[in-house]
């Protein structure tokens, strides 16, 4: 670097190295980093242009001759789709069902299993062993469960008084999303229970004594030892969690299949129905780019509100 | 303020016993200091008259009243730990005044006992700062600031200065001591610290193996302890033991080291002829340099200066010792040294290390 700079200080002392070996050293910094930024380009760039560029183009499988540029008419369609208004809707409703029960039973989980305890091992090993079932077979078990035909539930609920008779609520048109929202807490809660219990685990046990000691009853120390100490974690695992889950469309997917007739489609099993079912890549593509879009202010907004409760600090 | 009584106190854990039947009556304003080597139960009492462990039998009173069924917020007690436990996520005020909100003491009342304990301690331009912006000494004193605001009936330390360097511990030592005088306030101090105990206690309970081995006033232990644990627990240099067996002969006595070298002793202790005993004595009554009939024959090992004094490392026979001189002549001692074991000074234990 100081030859550099002694070159352009007037020339006074020309570079006295071969053209060469100059030019390797200017390009070493750029080969030093070129493996990893084509790797970059390659898996991540080329694949989110080539998507976007999908949401412009008229890209249907099943037509030979679909492939043109046709502007924004996608997104014209889109704004006139009651269907995506509908998935736009039950995007929200589930996302915050799944996450508040997720993270509600969760955090009492947790709870319970911070206490010592006989056998406490076995029980969070079993505790955590939803989130090690592959998300589709955890939707094709809670489908079974549900159908009156194979499954208990039904027949449950209607032993209890709670239904006229033993149905499919998945095939019920205003529970329909109840379904997979049910599959989906019993599949998530381990993730909450485990980051909320290694932060519980990480409090000092003896803040707890000396608050007990100045008076604080149980809710009390709940109130000003644990939810502090638990407040970024919970921070965290929520705003993850509600991405990860506005996304996740397996259980959908496998479970209802977005019906009857649409009514459980979130945005993203709607994407997933409109590419793989109805072969629409162009129009799938356009939704997904308004879901990112979506997302990303979401993402923007939390980062923002992190920001100022810091600086706040 | 109040008078603590802890009767015939056991503590298990499981199958383990880790206390023996404690017996300990506390005086209103009393300073006890609870000394051991880890291990021996003192902070587990603590924590039993704290409300932090159960208790597994026995009575712990405080002002008469049986308190082991309370949770420690009923107790009225206030406690100090080791690891300050601050709410990290609270200012120092607020950490001083959580006690007091909890109770919903009146706003002003809050803030004048607060801003009252602060200059006390020293506190006053750190009271918006958070935990983790304060030294350690600072911490400590939060901790005590904590404890003063409530006035409680009576004030437990866990081990309070262990976590700090050996300057601040002796400043801080000094900060509660005038604590003490100035609020009079009924104290437990554990310590595994003989130097904090003899300097902070009115009363000395030293325990071993869950067992309290001697209760008195830190001269008392010091002077005349009860057996073999306290004399060599207090004290620093440790006291000097030799063993070895003890010989009657009419009215006067010999007693017989291991090792071969036999002392003469001017007059009889409580021991039968020819019994096994251990014979201890503090390095500063060992007298070097000492002239007479009784004088032994001793080597020098070693020679540290304290600055303050010079502590030589003797041998007699195969025995090693210590001996504690003011004296600056001993610095550069080597090779044999005259010394002499004063019989006043010395404490006989017999066989089952008790003092006779």
């Amino acid at each position: 670097m100081a030859s550099h700079a002694a070159a352009r200080n007037g020339g006074a002392r020309r570079d006295q190295r071969p053209l060469k070996k100059r030019l390797a050293d200017a390009s070493a910094p750029y080969l030093y980093s070129a493996p990893a930024l084509i790797l970059i380009v390659t898996v991540m760039l080329v694949p989110l242009v080539l998507g976007i560029s999908y949401a412009f183009r008229d890209i249907q499988l099943l037509n030979p001759m679909s492939g043109g540029f046709i502007g924004l008419d996608h997104f014209r369609t889109l704004y006139e789709d009651q269907n995506f208004y509908r998935a736009l809707k039950n995007t929200l409703w589930w996302t915050g069902w799944s996450v508040l029960l997720q993270f509600v039973f969760g955090l009492i989980l947790a709870l319970l299993l911070d206490k010592p305890f006989y056998g406490r091992a076995i029980v969070q090993a079993l505790v955590f062993l939803p989130w090690a079932v592959p998300s589709f077979l955890a939707g094709l078990n809670w489908a079974w469960l549900f159908n009156p035909v194979v499954g208990p539930i039904p027949h449950w609920l209607f032993a209890l008084g709670l239904m006229n008779e033993p149905y499919n609520i998945l095939s019920d048109p205003q529970l329909s999303t109840w379904g997979p929202i049910i599959a989906n807490v019993w599949w998530g809660i381990p993730f909450f229970a485990i980051t909320l219990l290694a932060a519980l685990q990480a409090i000092p046990r003896d803040l707890y004594e000396a608050a007990s000691i100045d008076g604080a009853g149980p809710v009390q120390r709940f109130i000003s030892i644990t939810l502090p100490f638990l407040a970024p974690t919970i921070a965290i695992t929520v705003l993850l969690r509600t991405v990860w889950i506005s996304n996740f469309a397996d259980l959908i997917i496998v479970m209802t299949n977005g019906g009857p007739a649409d009514r459980s489609q979130i945005v993203a099993s709607y994407i997933f129905t409109q590419a793989f079912k109805r072969l629409d890549f162009g129009y799938a593509s356009a939704i997904a780019l308004v879901l990112l879009a979506l997302l990303i202010t979401y993402s923007m907004l939390i980062v923002i509100l992190r920001q100022w409760l810091l600086s706040k600090d | 303020m109040a008078s603590i009584d802890i009767a015939a106190i056991h503590k298990s854990y499981g199958i383990h016993p880790v206390l023996h039947g404690i017996d300990l009556e506390i005086k209103d304003g009393e300073f006890v200091v609870l000394v051991g080597p880890s291990g021996c139960g003192k902070s587990t009492l603590l924590r039993m008259i704290a409300g932090l462990e159960a208790v597994t039998d026995g009575e712990i009173r405080i002002d008469g009243k049986r308190v082991n069924d309370l949770a420690p917020k009923d107790r009225d007690i206030a406690m100090v730990f080791q690891s300050y436990a601050l709410y990290p996520h609270m200012s120092v005020a607020k950490n001083m005044s959580y006690s007091l909100r909890l109770r919903k003491t009146a706003k002003e009342k809050i803030a004048s006992v607060v801003a009252n304990a602060a200059t006390k301690l020293g506190l006053d331009p750190l009271m918006e700062r958070r935990p983790k912006a304060l030294s350690g000494g600072q911490r400590q004193r939060v901790a005590m600031g904590r404890a003063i605001v409530r006035e409680p009936k009576a004030f437990l330390f866990d081990e309070p200065l262990s976590n700090l360097d050996a300057r601040l511990r002796e400043q801080m030592r000094a900060e509660i001591k005038k604590l003490h005088q100035d609020l009079g306030a009924t104290s437990i101090y554990v310590t595994h610290d003989q130097i904090e105990a003899m300097t902070l206690a009115d009363r000395i309970v030293a325990m071993h193996g869950g067992v309290i081995q001697q209760v008195g006033s830190p001269l008392e232990l010091y002077d005349n302890p009860a057996n073999l644990f306290v004399a060599g627990f207090i004290g620093s240099p440790g006291m000097n033991f030799f063993e070895g067996r003890y010989m009657a002969t009419g009215d006067t006595a010999n007693f017989a080291l291991t090792g071969g070298v036999v002392l003469p002793l001017s007059g009889v202790a409580n021991l039968a002829d020819g019994s096994r005993a251990t014979l201890g004595i503090r390095p500063e009554h060992v007298v070097l340099g000492a002239e007479g009939p009784d004088v032994l024959k001793a080597t020098v090992d070693l020679v540290e200066p304290t600055g303050f004094g010079i502590i030589v490392h003797l041998k007699l026979g195969p025995v090693a010792f210590k001996a504690f001189t003011l004296d600056r002549r001993f610095l550069g001692m080597h090779g044999e040294v005259d010394v002499k074991l004063p019989v006043k000074n010395l404490h006989f234990f017999n066989e089952a290390g008790r003092k006779v």
